[in-house]
């Protein structure tokens, strides 16, 4: 069994007017080897769309909570880094 | 006998609680804990989402020892097990799927609150530098000196 596994699960399909939405998943899971603990990240990653003419489409699920703080730590580090070398200059 | 049926019921029971706890940990990996109950309205239908964080984490011991401190002769013999566990769920809505009859789209749902925080986080950083570089330079000697 890996210690570290990734995944793509599928559940079930809903039908919605013409439209049928099959919802997709990013799992990892992560055992400790050794040790009797475990963790599991479920999070969502996009929603399939079929349309009744056969269209199939793909809808991404974003975190832009996520996105948005890990650009603003970048950024805070990447300020704090030029206003280092700012310094330095002088 | 009597003995037996004393320690057997919590034995049991621990590892019926256990496997209750190991099943709840293992669904918490189903495209079900995500994707919550579509919710109805006219011809508009709403699923949220949400992402899910589950950590488990558990140990067991047993052991056994005899005491002949008290009678040599007969040394009294003991044995014991037990275990114990912790875990926690987090859950975080990430966004909501509308399905109506014009097309289906992804709504983002923002927690304010937490950017908020990483902003001031990311501020904290610059400024704590500006600081740091400031009085490094102010207690550089000067030639004169």
């Amino acid at each position: 069994m890996p210690a570290i596994e990734r995944e793509i699960r599928t559940g079930e399909t809903m039908q919605v007017g013409d439209y049928q939405i099959t919802p997709t998943t990013n799992v990892l899971k992560i055992r400790l080897p050794g040790q009797r603990a475990g963790l599991i990240w479920n999070r969502p990653k996009a929603v399939t769309v079929r349309t009744s003419n056969g269209q199939e489409n793909s809808l991404p699920v974003r975190d832009v909570t996520r996105l948005v703080i890990w650009y603003m730590l970048a950024g805070g580090l990447l300020g704090a880094i030029l206003i280092g070398l700012m310094y330095h200059k002088d | 006998m009597t003995d037996e049926m004393n320690t057997n019921p919590p034995v049991e029971a621990g590892l019926e609680m256990f496997q209750d706890t190991m099943h709840e940990f293992l669904a918490a990996a189903d495209v079900r804990v995500v994707y919550g109950e579509p919710i109805l309205h006219d011809d508009t239908m709403i699923i949220p989402t949400a992402e899910v964080l589950c950590g488990l984490g558990f140990g067991v011991g047993s052991g056994s020892g005899t005491n002949a401190d008290q009678n040599p002769d007969k040394p009294s013999q003991g044995s014991g097990s037990g275990g114990g566990g912790g875990g926690r769920i987090l859950s975080r809505p990430v966004a909501v799927i509308v399905a109506s009859p014009e097309g289906v789209r992804v709504e983002p749902v923002i927690d304010i609150t937490k950017i908020g925080l990483a902003a001031l986080t990311a501020l904290g950083f610059m400024v704590g530098m500006m600081f740091r570089m400031s009085s490094r330079r102010h207690a550089l000697p000067t030639s004169e000196e």
